[in-house]
């Protein structure tokens, strides 16, 4: 699994939890979306880690600044497990 | 219904999302689940798809606390609105609980909250001394902690007047301490478990507690924590545990504004008892402790006696033959629940739907006050379709469920404490200091006296013959010939005229023991044979043997037979009766190593003085 993988993967999530259509792209980032709030972002987050099967740990999610850096931080922690 | 048909049907808008949301959320047990939910909601609303129904005046409902609201208000808001309640929602900072509270125009008042939710933070719930301190120091801290709790929840409910909903503490589900945390008040264990008793037994009447302790101990102490999310965002659990959180919330919220449910009307065949008594007959229906199922069903008797001891109306809703249905009640020796436990006893062949609207007008009861309970789900339907008003419950496969699906339905909580309540409390008192009173008995007499017990004899009858065959082929220990017989074999012995066979029941004041002894005696001339007698261990030191024996004696001088002989047959396991009859004060007259034989003459016996009040006899001495 390459980041365009996590990325597409990440799209069938955004498509349930997102109201309004949102592309999942490497730049993209939470200010692009107006929908995308502190309380959507524990939502997806909980979605994420069950999709993917991972847990990510305290506070890194937080420095990860984009889509692209996300899916990055999922591959690593797919890698580990 | 899924998501992607929920999404079709918004996109259309269709006004039968609403349904589709409502059944889906009431299902919903994790969090992604809900927020989804709850996002199609917001969806559904942004296409103004309008719904009937709704409360139009919204539920005004503050948070206030020592977490994170977010996104735990989000869930509690799409609940409540699903179930027609749409809320107006403030929230407290984090952590600010206090002087939100206190302070006399501040926020929170000036959005007249109708329902403050308050949850502190369990991290505050800390004894703050030494494991080692006394046990009165670490209680008078609890103590001032809810002290101080219930004081806040005074003040916000004198400033708002609104009704207060407080949680109390989550437990650790870690093995810090280790054994020692139960010996110590000093531990959170064992701390915030005196504080949320402390908390429930002292709360006002305008407070509920959202008993969190009680939620995550189901929920599961290790799954409901997230320590992550803690530090992250100030959660006040993991993600599905604040799922089951909302709606325990939205339970309490709503249960004080939905009718309250008085009646609950049962089906009889497969509900009450296992089988279709017109098929099956008295004899056939599975009830009782025979086999498991019949057990099942007898627990689920003993759950329903429960509730109407808690106050709630038992009704009968049947397909059936109005004789063949009370028969049950009147004849069946295991059942626990008799015709006069019934406000209302329909058996019939009219629709149930028909015959609950008879009940409620004959009550004078709202239909909205009704819950039904069938095992069959074409049954459950009519009463949907044409009696839209009565709650239903739709019993599964399995009756071992049956209580828990009871015990699980929320439609009798008590709401609040009323002054009935109070009166119960001291009936309760009472009982205890009765208890406490026997607890100091120290001589059996006594002991014996204290139990009330109550005994009752019969010749078998059809009814029992289950039972009796299980006890011939099960006890081991309290049986002198350990001669097993068939169900065959003892209904063959009942049409003998040769053989006496008796049967007891006991009762005490702690509850029924059922059937517990048999004896079958043959006679030959002028003598009467003991060919069984056996009882139950559970029994063992309450006299049932004196009892037996009076009546065995009774049994014998009604055939005219004079003298009495017992053998003891000895097996691995029955030691314990080797010298029975020599205690009841028979003669040894041969033994062998197979076999003891003894005699009695019934002259000379002397009825044996017991504590057990006897109501029904074979045979009335002349």
């Amino acid at each position: 699994m390459n980041q365009a993988d996590v990325i597409a993967k990440l799209q069938t999530i955004f498509d349930t939890v997102f109201l309004e259509p949102v592309t999942a792209t490497p730049s993209l980032s939470a200010k692009d979306v107006p929908e995308w709030d502190s309380l959507l972002h524990i939502s997806l987050m909980v979605a994420v880690e069950k999709e993917f099967g991972v847990r990510f740990r305290v506070g890194e999610v937080e420095t990860t600044h984009n889509v692209g850096e996300f899916a990055d931080l999922i591959l690593k922690r797919l890698q580990e497990r | 219904m899924n998501d992607s048909d929920l999404k079709a049907l918004i996109l259309s808008n269709n006004p039968e999302v609403w349904d589709g949301l409502l059944s889906r959320t009431r299902l919903a047990r994790g969090f992604d689940e809900l927020f989804r939910l709850s996002s199609l909601r917001k969806k559904a609303h942004q296409r103004q798809i309008s719904r009937p129904g709704l409360f139009q005046e919204k539920l005004r409902l503050a948070m206030v606390g020592g977490y994170n609201f977010y996104p735990f208000h989000d869930l509690l808001g799409h609940i409540c609105e699903m179930e027609g309640f749409p809320c107006d929602l403030w929230l407290g900072s984090y952590d600010n609980y206090v002087s939100e509270i206190m302070e006399e125009d501040g926020e929170l008042y000036k959005f007249a909250p109708k329902v403050i939710l308050l949850i502190p933070p369990e991290h505050r719930c800390r004894y703050p001394g030494k494991l080692t301190d006394s046990r009165e120091v670490q209680q008078s801290e609890a103590k001032h902690f809810v002290t101080s709790l219930l004081d806040l929840a005074h003040r916000a409910h004198q400033k708002s007047n609104a009704e207060i909903i407080i949680t109390n503490f989550m437990l650790p589900a870690r093995h810090d301490l280790g054994a020692y945390r139960a010996r110590t008040l000093g531990s959170d264990w064992s701390f915030r478990k005196w504080v949320n008793l402390e908390l429930g037994l002292n709360a006002p009447p305008f407070v509920q507690i959202c008993d969190i302790e009680f939620l995550s101990y189901r929920h599961g102490g290790m799954s409901a924590r997230d320590e992550r999310a803690w530090f992250e965002s100030k959660q006040p659990g993991a993600p599905d545990f604040l799922a089951e959180f909302a709606r325990e919330a939205s339970h309490l919220i709503l249960s004080l504004r939905q009718p309250q449910k008085k009646v609950l009307v049962l089906d009889l065949d497969n509900t009450l008892w296992g089988g279709v008594v017109a098929d099956d007959g008295l004899e056939g229906i599975e009830i009782g402790d025979t086999s498991p199922r019949g057990e099942a069903f007898k627990a689920f008797q003993k759950y329903i006696v429960s509730l109407k001891a808690r106050g709630i109306l038992l009704a009968v809703a049947s397909k059936n033959d109005h004789d063949k249905a009370s028969e049950v009640f009147q004849k069946h020796s295991e059942m626990l629940l008799g015709m006069d436990d019934f406000v209302a006893f329909k058996a019939n062949w009219e629709p149930k739907s028909d015959n609950i609207r008879r009940i409620a007008s004959e009550l004078n009861l709202g239909l909205d006050s009704f819950v039904f309970v069938d095992d069959n789900p074409a049954e459950i339907e009519i009463v949907r379709q044409f009696a839209p008003e009565v709650t239903t419950l739709l019993l599964g496969p399995d009756p071992s469920e049956y209580v828990s699906q009871l015990q699980d339905c929320r439609f009798f909580e008590p709401r609040s404490i009323t002054t009935e309540d109070f009166e119960r409390t001291e009936q309760y008192q009472s009982e205890a200091q009765r208890q406490a009173l026997s607890a100091t008995i120290t001589d059996m007499g006594s002991y014996l006296e204290s139990l009330a017990m109550e005994g009752e004899f019969s010749d078998f009858t059809p009814l029992d013959i289950p039972r009796l065959a299980q006890l011939i082929n099960k006890s081991n220990q309290f049986n002198l010939t350990t001669r097993r017989r068939t169900e065959a074999e003892l209904h063959a012995l009942m049409q003998d005229p040769d053989y006496s066979c008796l049967s007891f029941r006991l009762k005490d004041r702690f509850g029924d023991h059922g059937l517990i002894s048999i004896l079958i005696a043959k006679q030959s001339a002028n003598t009467l044979i003991i060919d069984t007698w056996l009882m139950s261990c559970r029994v063992l030191k309450r006299q049932v043997e004196d009892e037996v024996l009076n009546e065995l004696i009774r049994v014998a001088q009604n055939r005219n037979c004079k003298k009495i002989e017992g053998t003891y047959l000895p097996t691995s396991k029955n030691e314990m009766v080797r010298d029975f009859y020599l205690r009841m004060g028979f003669t040894l007259m041969t033994e062998n190593e197979k076999v003891r034989e003894f005699e009695l003459n019934s002259n000379s016996f002397q009825t044996k003085p017991t504590k057990i009040k006897i109501t029904r006899r074979i045979y009335e001495s002349s």
